[in-house]
């Protein structure tokens, strides 16, 4: 019953995922950080991986036999995440519209909506899921969804919406009039959908993140996608999850590097039980929160609701993903602080889960 | 056209690699295996061309244990067409070759594209073994591959001790590629996903008629010895009296 194994097709990806993470995304991840911008070259030699087509079945023009699964969604996330955050989070926004229309959508909406992201270029995704009050909670949302007539208005603020300004379509998560979480695909340019200005954060930098607001913006009754969409939050937390523990995994083998390399008092720092020990409890968190991220994903695939599973699994990578930064950049002492290392960058990046509940992600 | 191209199952470069206690090789447990690196280069060629001519088919092929399907699983998600799996427990150099040239006369390839060498054992003698037994063209070790108009011939640029040599040749023939020859593309997610729906075919390589007896015997292997720490020296009469009477290099 037990079985951790990945298959052949899960391996193939992981490695592929893996190798591009370590040699084209990591090696462009300080210099987006600074420029506060993912390089087009960069996505444009992603986008050849078919990390979206990939997930796409078969019948809507991807490669996938089957539904998107959230154990493979976990795998690429966490390697993606391994090289850079805020560009995992780039390359993967597509998905933010893409796997709400595949789990939710209409045969009409797939078909109308999904060939935008299939194509020979990158096209971006966005979600508006945040909001900016002190008491938000995912499945408790202020944004509110009203019926009438002709369609739905939607009100409400958002903030850390990702690639707001260029995606042509935004994920709208809303309260509809019967208190239940629905999701609107609202396409740019609609009227009353303010996009504002693009949010200044501690990490992340590389990712556009914008504040949108929704004043009286109208939609057709084709924008909503049907039914309850607090499953697909509970997926997006899952993937969330995974790219804690790829940004945890980078600041602990950057670490276990550094501690290899370091002479003190005529020994390798890594020799010292201070330092080894530290580097012990960071392994242990990493693949401990892995595992329950694959927990939590197994379930999804399973078809189960698993609303525990995810939040432990959330929780956890996002406390992990904190001290195992904090830890990484402290093996480096005083180096840790300088700019020269990474692990400050991941310190930043990996601060932002454990703080917002449904930032975007896949 | 045709183009048959190698693919080995080796140890990852990146990993530790340990001698067995009784030196007769080294621990597999616990390791990841890959493409050769230069067999990588060798499919990307062949790609290259397929995707440059439009009618090429490509075919990679492995001698070696069951195994070895993840690694020819890799090369038909880079894009190759179709595999072919010799089993066969630890052939050497002169019996992978004579395995090739079986698979040669059944497939009639236009080229054979080989990793120059597998970074396993670092042999670097199948593809020139290969070539003597067809009476084939060779060309080892080369950087770049150039089609002549009719198709018929080919100029390769070879790497070679201080330069590079030019040379023409008709075809069939053997290449063997070196590490500036091209940089291989990731397998994609699409491209792994339609590996599952390609052939692979499977051969018992006794079942091919040729004498697989070792010629070569491993008598012991061992790790490289462990690098001793440097020794300062306190003038350069010293050094000059160490590199003389201790290190006799001067």
């Amino acid at each position: 019953m037990i079985d951790l194994e990945l298959d052949e097709e899960q391996q193939l990806i992981r490695e592929t995922v893996m190798s591009f993470a370590a040699e084209r995304i990591r090696p462009a991840a300080r210099e987006a950080d600074e420029a506060g911008a993912v390089p087009e070259a960069l996505v444009a030699a992603a986008w050849e991986l078919g990390l979206i087509q990939g997930s796409v079945p078969e019948a809507y023009g991807g490669y996938s036999a089957q539904a998107p699964s959230a154990v493979t969604g976990s795998l690429i996330a966490e390697g993606l995440a391994e090289g850079d955050l805020s560009i995992a989070l780039h390359l993967l926004s597509p998905r933010l519209v893409v796997d709400p229309v595949l789990v939710l959508g209409t045969e009409e909406q797939k078909q109308q909506l999904l060939p935008t992201y299939l194509g020979e270029r990158f096209v971006p995704g966005s979600a508006a899921v945040l909001e900016p009050h002190t008491n938000f909670h995912f499945t408790k949302m202020h944004t509110t969804a009203r019926r009438d007539a002709e369609g739905w208005v939607l009100d409400g603020d958002k903030c850390m919406v990702p690639l707001a300004a260029s995606a042509p379509y935004i994920v709208v998560y809303a309260t509809d009039h019967e208190g239940t979480l629905t999701a609107f695909v609202v396409a740019s340019g609609t009227p009353g959908l303010e996009i504002g200005e693009r949010e200044k954060t501690l990490g992340l930098h590389a990712l556009e993140l914008y504040s949108v607001a929704l004043r009286g913006c109208r939609v057709p009754d084709s924008a909503r996608l049907p039914g309850d969409a607090s499953g697909l939050l509970r997926r997006a937390r899952v993937a969330q999850s995974a790219m804690a523990v790829g940004v945890a995994k980078s600041s602990l083998d950057y670490a276990i590097g550094y501690a290899k390399e370091r002479d003190a008092f005529g020994v390798k720092i890594g020799q010292k039980q201070a330092i080894a020990f530290m580097l012990a409890d960071m392994a242990t968190e990493t693949d401990a929160a892995r595992l329950l991220n694959w927990e939590a994903a197994w379930n999804l695939d399973q078809g189960n609701e698993a609303s525990r599973e995810v939040a432990i699994a959330h929780r956890y990578c996002a406390d992990i993903v904190m001290t195992v930064t904090d830890n990484g950049l402290q093996v480096l002492g005083g180096h840790g602080f300088i700019r020269d290392h990474p692990s400050e960058m991941w310190l930043r990046n990996g601060r932002g889960f454990a703080t917002f509940e449904g930032i975007a992600s896949v | 056209m045709k183009i048959l191209v190698t693919v080995k199952r080796v140890p990852d470069p990146e990993s530790s690699i340990k001698v067995n206690p009784e030196g007769t090789g080294i621990v597999e447990s616990g390791l990841k295996w890959v493409v050769n690196p230069f067999d990588e280069i060798a499919i990307e060629e062949a790609l290259r061309i397929k995707e440059a001519q439009g009618d090429v088919e490509v075919v990679v092929v492995s001698v070696g244990v069951s195994e070895s399907q993840e690694q020819l699983r890799t090369g038909l998600a880079m894009g190759a067409d179709r595999a072919i799996l010799v089993k066969a427990d630890r052939p050497d150099t002169a019996a992978v070759a004579k395995i090739l040239v079986k698979l040669v006369e059944k497939e009639q390839p236009t080229l054979v594209i080989l990793g120059k060498q597998a970074i396993d054992d670092d042999s670097n003698e199948v593809g020139q073994m290969l070539a003597h037994l067809l009476g084939w063209p060779q060309a080892t070790f080369i950087s770049k591959l150039t089609f002549a108009g009719d198709k018929a011939s080919v100029e390769c640029i070879r790497e070679v001790d201080g330069g590079m040599e030019t040379i023409a040749f008709a075809l069939p023939a053997i290449i063997t590629a070196d590490l500036r020859l091209n940089e291989p593309r990731y397998a994609s997610l699409p491209g792994i996903m339609k590996a599952r729906k390609k052939p692979m075919e499977e051969i018992d390589a006794a079942s091919l008629g040729v004498d697989l007896t070792p010629r070569v015997r491993i008598k012991k292997m061992a790790p490289p010895p462990a690098r001793t720490a440097g020794r300062k020296v306190e003038s350069v009469d010293e050094l000059i009296n160490a590199l003389q009477t201790e290190a006799k290099v001067m």
